[in-house]
């Protein structure tokens, strides 16, 4: 019973979504269907997952979208230079970790508010992305990327791979290293950390560090996508990740995380959206339906608090 | 505070050494009046700050006022209508938002973030991909005219600030709204209803942002789905830029004020030295950092945190 | 959470899934039996707040009601979202439409979408922005390049050929942009008298070209003329210029309600277009001809129109009024 309080409403809206659509949508319980909903998931999980770690840090990573948008453009600028796949992705993981150590390094040895912290890293990213490229897309990437994004092994499609495979590292890295021990205790009791001789500064800053770096994947999953690098094309997901993981029952206040709901949240938003296209219902339902997923979620969960 | 005020100084002064026309009464001017619009849309935002909650729907609830006063004008021929219609759809927004904070116990964030896709669905259904425009001379005043060669938002900014500052200083709602922003428990135990304060205020913050609606619609003279859109992150800069906390319990009106005339400077000094527009968010972005790195050296947090 | 405990739990939720499968599963086989559907027209535009594109769905519902198919509407959440256009294609390729009218939101990064229609044998026709790559059945449209360009030099031709302009630019990003920005410049080539004052970003929205236009006039004290990449943008630049007592020529893009108002009454100089209206109607003609094996050019370029105070009274109809016409009259082979 103690488990079963942990799943998160989502949970429930997720099945919930799942009934109604496969009824009423034509076409929405295909095999090909869930897949793309795994692979329209795939990138906004990659931005999730590190954003987990961060909020449950008490902290906030606005910058995620903006640095994507960048590290696209770096993976496209690279594969268009005739660089091999290795190389390229190289370089983007090398930029995203950069802004992923200066958001470190803003939030916890200046001391910084996150939220303004990656805020004005945001500008930054974004600003670096349009000059490099002069507000173009960067087109010509090659049959490299495209391919590899367009593979499947065993019949799963490449990003959904990725996807699992990220999911594994980082439940690996938060419910079964020393480094989640601290993720945890960041969040909840700092303090401790401290005084048991961590180096807490150090494992706070790689926590942005990693969502710095994944954006680097992530952008490899957006650049095939979209067969092109486009400073702009992922404004915006930051928001989208943190609501995902709030929805999966990762609290700010508390320290308090749970990787899986992330997951939760990242499937609920999408086979939500997923299910309105293929009924094709109205745009701005979508959009209405979109908010009130989110607050449905957390209401159930309010709801079921107060009853225990 | 007077850290900020010397940062809003010396960018004058680069300004106004670079460039000729900056240091003109008719740009000073023009520059109060677009900040006076960015103060509006984040006023209701900075007082929900400070009771250490989050607004991300005043975007949203602003372009819906607007779009709603600009139908009720039409619709009734009188001014009134359009702000009584702008108000209550503020009012009416911001009042759900202290109710899903308060009563249903949703995280800030999650509530109002959901609030604001809920309101675009209904704005975009609303007015279906149309605008509504034209408006009279009087009411389009509000946002694009002058009062004694003072542009009138300036005159509302000064009122608001004024307004802030009886809230703050005289008045028992603004003591608790501090209150409960620095430590929502203690104020709970010392007797503050915490939670009909912040009801109050999330409808306070919604009334705002429904205002800021009808003077943004008076000064683009034209309503459409989303106006509201790209408002949101100049408004959280600009609170955030003035100096008040997240973690709620200080800041204020005044440091809104000033984050909004750092940031319209820098836009007004870039389209004046004719930077091309791909350095906007970089040279924002740096001043958004700047700022906040001279706020946290100036109040000793690099020692705290090292 | 210990991972035993976590399998059961993931186990839990595919019994669900499974669950769910089934009941599709009879929920489809009862579709199927329902005999032949109606043609699926699936029209793809690029965002809910820019009146030119509800114009374009409203012409597409009246041309398809017509020619008695169904239109279906594909409009990302988020404006102009290349990410969610790429998914709303692959959610509308499950519901099999018979065919796509696609405007794609960039020019290049939607090249894969286009390819998926392909790959899933759907015919696509390509509306008002071309994409550079994929096959279509038909391209129909007009050049935003030539719209620009042929806009610009009215408003040029009227300063009579000398004078200072400022450009103000859409969205970083946009291929739109690209297109209308190279379109002016070629078409300032041909004025060597007129001076480009400046050349800034308003986003493609209202109130951001409208603080810049401010800003600019208390930079420059004789503006003769604005170069606008879209009518919003452009009416913004009106209240500037109204608000600071100034006047200048002013042109923008789009040909929308609001933009021909303000021709009408003589504030804004002219706005260029292709007749979205028109080309609603019909790129889904040609979708729906393809279908029904008629024949369809692979190119319908429209006419541009520089809608100024003479000619607007075409623009001025209220487009619940009007009707789509007939096919031959505007494709003649």
């Amino acid at each position: 019973m103690a488990r079963l309080a942990r799943i998160p409403g989502v949970a429930f809206l997720l099945v919930l979504l799942g009934i109604v659509f496969g009824v009423f949508a034509a076409g929405f319980a295909s095999l090909p269907n869930l897949l793309n909903i795994g692979i329209q998931s795939s990138t906004l999980l990659l931005l999730a997952l590190p954003m987990t770690f961060i909020i449950m840090t008490e902290g906030l990573d606005l910058s995620m979208g903006a640095v994507l948008g960048l590290t696209g453009v770096v993976l496209a600028s690279a594969l268009v230079a005739g660089n091999t796949l290795i190389v390229a992705l190289a370089a983007a993981l090398g930029v995203g970790l950069v802004f992923g150590i200066a958001n470190g390094l803003l939030v916890v040895k200046l001391g910084l508010p996150p939220f303004v912290a990656t805020l004005g890293t945001l500008g930054i990213a974004q600003g670096i992305a349009l000059v490099v490229t002069s507000g173009e897309s960067v087109a010509g990437i090659g049959p490299a990327l495209p391919r590899l994004y367009a593979s499947r092994w065993v019949g799963i499609p490449f990003s959904i791979l990725v996807a699992i495979f990220m999911y594994a590292v980082f439940h690996f890295l938060l419910y079964h290293t020393r480094f989640g021990n601290y993720v945890f205790a960041i969040g909840g009791n700092r303090e401790a950390l401290v005084l048991a001789g961590v180096p807490a500064g150090f494992f706070h800053v790689s926590v942005y560090a990693l969502a710095g770096l994944m954006t680097g994947f992530a952008a490899l999953l957006l650049t095939g996508r979209m067969n092109s690098g486009h400073p702009i094309a992922a404004m915006g997901m930051e928001f989208d990740a943190i609501a995902a993981v709030i929805v999966g029952g990762t609290e700010r206040q508390r320290g308090n995380g749970w990787l899986p709901g992330t997951v939760l949240g990242v499937l609920a938003v999408g086979v939500l959206r997923n299910g309105l296209n293929v009924m094709a219902l109205p745009s701005s339902l979508q959009v209405a339906s979109i908010g009130l997923l989110l607050i449905v979620a957390l209401l159930i969960d309010s709801i079921r608090r107060r009853r225990l | 505070m007077k850290y900020r005020l010397i940062g809003v100084v010396l960018i004058a002064l680069a300004l106004g050494l670079s460039s000729d026309a900056f240091a003109t009464p008719s740009n000073l001017l023009n520059v109060l009046r677009q900040a006076s619009l960015v103060f509006l849309s984040a006023s209701g935002l900075t007082l929900v700050i400070v009771g250490a909650g989050l607004d991300l729907s005043v975007g949203a609830n602003l372009g819906l006022s607007a779009c709603f006063a600009a139908a009720a004008i039409k619709a009734t021929g009188t001014l009134f209508a359009g702000f009584s219609a702008g108000l209550a759809c503020g009012i009416i927004v911001g009042l759900m938002n202290g109710l899903m904070v308060t009563k249903l116990r949703l995280p800030p964030f999650i509530a109002t973030y959901g609030m604001l896709w809920m309101l675009y669905g209904v704005n975009y259904w609303y007015m279906k991909g149309d605008t509504i425009y034209g408006f009279p001379s009087e009411f389009r005043s509000l946002g694009s005219g002058d009062l004694l060669g003072i542009p009138i938002p300036v005159y509302l900014m000064a009122i608001g600030l004024l307004a802030g500052g009886i809230f703050t200083r005289y008045t028992t709602f603004g003591h608790e709204v501090y209150a409960i922003g620095s430590n929502a428990e203690a104020a709970r135990l010392s007797g503050i209803p915490v939670s009909s304060r912040l009801i109050l205020l999330y409808t306070l913050s919604g009334a705002m942002a429904g205002l800021a609606g009808v003077i943004y619609l008076a000064r683009l003279n034209s309503a459409e789905a989303g106006i509201g859109s790209p408002l949101l992150l100049p408004a959280i800069a600009a609170v955030l830029i003035g100096g008040t906390s997240l973690f709620g319990g200080n800041g204020g009106l005044a440091g809104t004020m000033i984050g909004a005339i750092i940031l319209t400077l820098v836009l007004n000094g870039m389209n004046l030295l004719g930077i091309n527009s791909n350095w906007q968010p970089l040279v924002t972005g740096v001043i958004i950092l700047l700022a906040a790195l001279i706020d946290s050296l100036t109040r000793g947090h690099a020692e705290l945190r090292a | 959470m210990t991972f035993g405990k976590e399998l059961k739990f993931r186990f839990k939720c595919l019994g669900l899934l499974m669950f769910c499968l089934g009941v599709a599963g009879c929920g489809e086989t009862k579709d199927a039996s329902s005999g032949t559907k109606r043609e699926t027209i699936a029209l793809f535009t690029k965002n809910q707040t820019n009146p030119y594109f509800e114009t374009v769905r409203v012409a597409a519902k009246a041309a398809a009601a017509e020619q008695g198919v169904d239109l279906k509407n594909y409009i990302p959440t988020s404006n102009d979202s290349i990410p969610e256009q790429m998914n709303q294609i692959e959610d509308a390729i499950t519901s099999r439409p018979s065919a796509a009218v696609f405007i794609p939101v960039d020019a290049k990064a939607m090249i894969p979408g286009v390819e998926k229609f392909n790959a899933a044998g759907i015919p696509v026709v390509n509306l008002i922005d071309r994409a550079d790559g994929g096959q279509f059945v038909s391209f129909l449209g007009c050049d935003d390049y030539a719209v620009a360009m042929n806009t610009a030099k009215y408003l040029l031709q009227k300063m009579n050929g000398k004078g200072n302009v400022i450009i103000i630019e859409g969205q970083g990003g946009s291929s739109n942009n690209q297109k209308r920005i190279a379109g002016f410049k070629k078409a300032l080539e041909e004025f060597p008298n007129v001076k480009v004052l400046a050349s800034q970003t308003g986003n493609f929205q209202r109130n951001m070209a409208l603080q810049v236009t401010e800003n600019l006039l208390q930079a420059h004290t004789q503006i003769d003329g604005i170069l606008a990449a879209n009518d919003a943008m452009a009416l913004g630049a009106i209240e500037a210029l109204d608000a600071a007592n100034r006047k200048a020529l002013v042109i923008g893009m789009n040909g929308t309600k609001e933009a021909i108002d303000a021709v009408k009454t003589g504030k804004l100089l002219a706005t260029g277009d292709c007749d979205g209206f028109l080309q609603g109607c019909m790129g889904t003609m040609a979708a729906v001809r393809h279908l029904r094996n008629l024949p369809v050019p692979r190119e319908v370029i429209f006419p541009i129109t520089v809608f100024d105070s003479t000619n607007f009274k075409g623009a001025d109809v209220p487009y619940e009024q009007r009707m789509c016409p007939k096919w031959e009259s505007i494709v003649k082979d």
